[in-house]
């Protein structure tokens, strides 16, 4: 029972990769779609969930490996080489950013982030090197589209194992500590501004390479699509929905999501309004199953084993 | 000199309207410990409610706030007793699960009116719009005088019911003290459903000044919500006072920049941002503690 999480997953990897074998682009594109999902999603969980910091600002990191990639391809240079300058850049953004606001806990750490995210928004649309309000275009030339999903499906696959294996990990351990008591866990010696700075740009990163693939994919970036608020709640609602501070959580959370929106947005009356059902969604999930739909999956299997879920289960999923 | 006139007479018309719109936050706040992200949505709706008063039965925009207001108070009462309620009790900071769950009302909101109003950008024209009158030698528009008028009234009544009612001193019992006010037999959850529906009034009534002065879209509202966190931190999210306070030094900050500095204006939003992430940072007490510190450092 253990092991089956894993051999699902496994399988799920395997068949995500050799996808463009049998897959038409239509619908290989929206892998691509539930692929960048994952993504966002479990990268955002490793400070949002495992350390119980969340923050609506993650856009901002989205966009700044978008406008690395663009403006550096617009140089000359091959897209693929700007990936881990994007990715280097979001996380030195994301310690610039946590020093501050990591001394706020809890809701104000959260009013900051959508402060930073918005504050992003507002400065790439009006300084002029980012090309303004307007956005940029890659340069021209070949785009290879099933190289572009073979990475994006890669770096998935990649954010899932790193977030599992964090969540094992000692470092896991003190996020843990950090989001049940951050003053337990400081007198018992753990850095929380280390460990919280190190999740941030772990994270930041990660949605940073994601958002240099985006750029490659749709060849031309706005502050009004890789800024975008709606793009930071997206990112912070699908592990939600999954369930926070678990590995399955948000790769759940994210393949509801967007199949959910895939399907929301082919109805022409519903394109602008699809959110409706994630703030419905969000706020069910809140009155009703604070852990998401994996908090819900484990109350069945404890119902219909008809014991209760052993101890260390308990405090796994706790 | 013409200058500086300008810059302070557009301040403090924008604080009156900035205060209006933190009130709404600062009262739903002190009573429950709660973040009200739904804010930014309920000003939208409230701009949207109003541009159907006025389009549907021509009634002025400034009249309409009779009732947006009272409309309004209903929906927070009724939001309140629906959802808001049912969250676990939270001590006395706010928990992550009522952000959220605001957040989610929010949403579903803004995607409400997209539905019902579409994305266009909607604008409320009426004959005294584009007309200005000078105030101590600076033109002023009409709208801007309305809305300050409108502002100034909603605060005066806001103070009288909370200095002068029973609803308004239950309110300050249980912003001061929840559990001392529950063993004076204030009944704490009906308090809270009227706190809810009076800030929801007030940002019912900040959204319809807001459509008078700007156009809006269904995602209206953010950047004002923004503004009004930026100004209950500053303020210290539970005096009054302090509310005032905030509102004219950020009014300040963004008027100043927009006369004295060539900041594009695009940029001069971020000021509300900036101040917000330096304060919760630098003084997460907000003036009041700030105030403290520094009789501190002289006595």
């Amino acid at each position: 029972m253990k092991r089956l999480p894993l051999a699902a997953g496994a399988a799920l990897a395997v068949w995500t990769l050799a996808a463009p074998l049998f897959l038409e682009r239509g619908t290989l594109n929206d892998v691509w779609n539930l692929a960048f999902a994952v993504i966002l999603a479990s990268a955002w969980n490793i400070l949002g969930g495992f350390a119980g910091q969340v923050s609506l600002g993650y856009s901002a990191f989205l966009g700044i490996g978008a406008y690395t990639t663009v403006l550096l391809s617009l140089k000359g240079i091959n897209p693929f080489w700007t990936l881990p300058l994007g990715a280097v850049l979001a996380a030195l953004f994301s310690v610039v950013i946590g020093l501050p606001a990591f001394r706020l806990r809890g809701p104000y750490f959260t009013i900051a982030t959508i402060g930073v995210g918005e504050a992003v928004r507002v400065v790439a649309s009006s300084v002029s090197f980012t090309g303004g309000s307007s956005g940029l275009r890659m340069p021209a030339g070949s785009f290879d589209f099933t190289l572009n999903y073979e990475a994006m499906a890669a770096l998935a696959i990649v954010t899932v194992v790193i977030a599992a294996l964090v969540r094992r990990s000692a470092f896991g351990h003190a996020l843990a500590a950090i989001k049940q008591d951050i003053d337990a866990a400081e007198s018992l010696g753990v850095d929380s501004t280390r460990f919280k700075l190190g999740a941030h740009a772990l994270s930041a990163a990660l949605v940073a390479l994601a958002g240099s693939l985006y750029a490659i994919n749709f060849q031309y970036i706005a502050p009004g699509s890789v800024f975008d608020f709606r793009l930071s709640l997206a990112i912070v609602l699908a592990p939600i929905v999954g369930g926070v501070g678990t590995v399955a959580g948000p790769v759940l959370g994210a393949i509801v999501f967007s199949t959910l929106q895939i399907k929301l947005l082919s109805v022409p009356a519903l394109r602008d309004s699809y959110l409706f059902i994630y703030g419905g969604l969000l706020i069910l999930v809140m009155l009703y199953e604070p852990k998401g739909l994996v908090g819900l999956a484990r109350r069945l299997v404890a119902r219909v084993r008809r014991t209760p879920a052993a101890p260390a289960e308990a405090a796994r999923a706790a | 000199m013409q200058d500086i006139a300008g810059v302070l007479v557009n301040t403090v018309i924008s604080a009156a309207l900035y205060a209006t719109m933190a009130y709404g936050l600062a009262v739903i706040y002190g009573v429950m410990r709660i973040i009200n992200l739904a804010h930014a949505g309920l000003m939208m709706l409230g701009a949207y409610a109003t541009l159907a008063l006025f389009t549907r039965f021509g009634l002025d925009p400034f009249l309409s706030l009779l009732v947006v207001g009272p409309l309004f108070f209903l929906i927070g009462v009724v939001l309140y007793r629906l959802v808001v309620r049912r969250l676990p009790r939270s001590g006395s900071t706010p928990s992550m699960e009522s952000l959220l769950l605001l957040f989610g009302v929010w949403l579903v909101l803004q995607n409400l009116a997209y539905v019902i109003w579409t994305g266009d950008t909607q604008s409320i024209l009426t004959s005294y719009t584009m007309k200005s009158v000078p105030v101590l030698g600076v033109r002023v528009g009409v709208p801007s005088l309305f809305v300050f008028a409108g502002s100034v009234l909603s605060l005066v009544f806001l103070n009288v019911v909370l200095k002068a009612t029973y609803l308004g001193k239950a309110i300050r019992a249980v912003t001061q003290n929840r559990d001392a006010a529950l063993l004076a037999g204030v009944d704490a959850d009906r308090i809270s459903a009227m706190a809810f529906g009076l800030g929801t009034a007030f940002a019912g009534v900040a959204g319809g000044m807001l459509s008078s002065l700007y156009a809006f879209t269904p995602d209206f509202g953010r950047s004002f919500l923004l503004k009004a966190f930026c100004i209950i931190v500053l303020g210290g999210m539970e005096s009054v006072t302090g509310v005032a306070a905030g509102a004219l030094v950020l009014a300040f900050l963004e008027n100043g920049l927009g006369s004295w500095t060539t900041l594009p204006t695009s940029l001069q939003d971020a000021a509300s941002f900036t101040l917000l992430f330096v304060t919760l940072v630098a003084f997460p007490q907000g003036l009041p503690g700030l105030a403290a510190r520094v009789r501190a450092v002289f006595k």
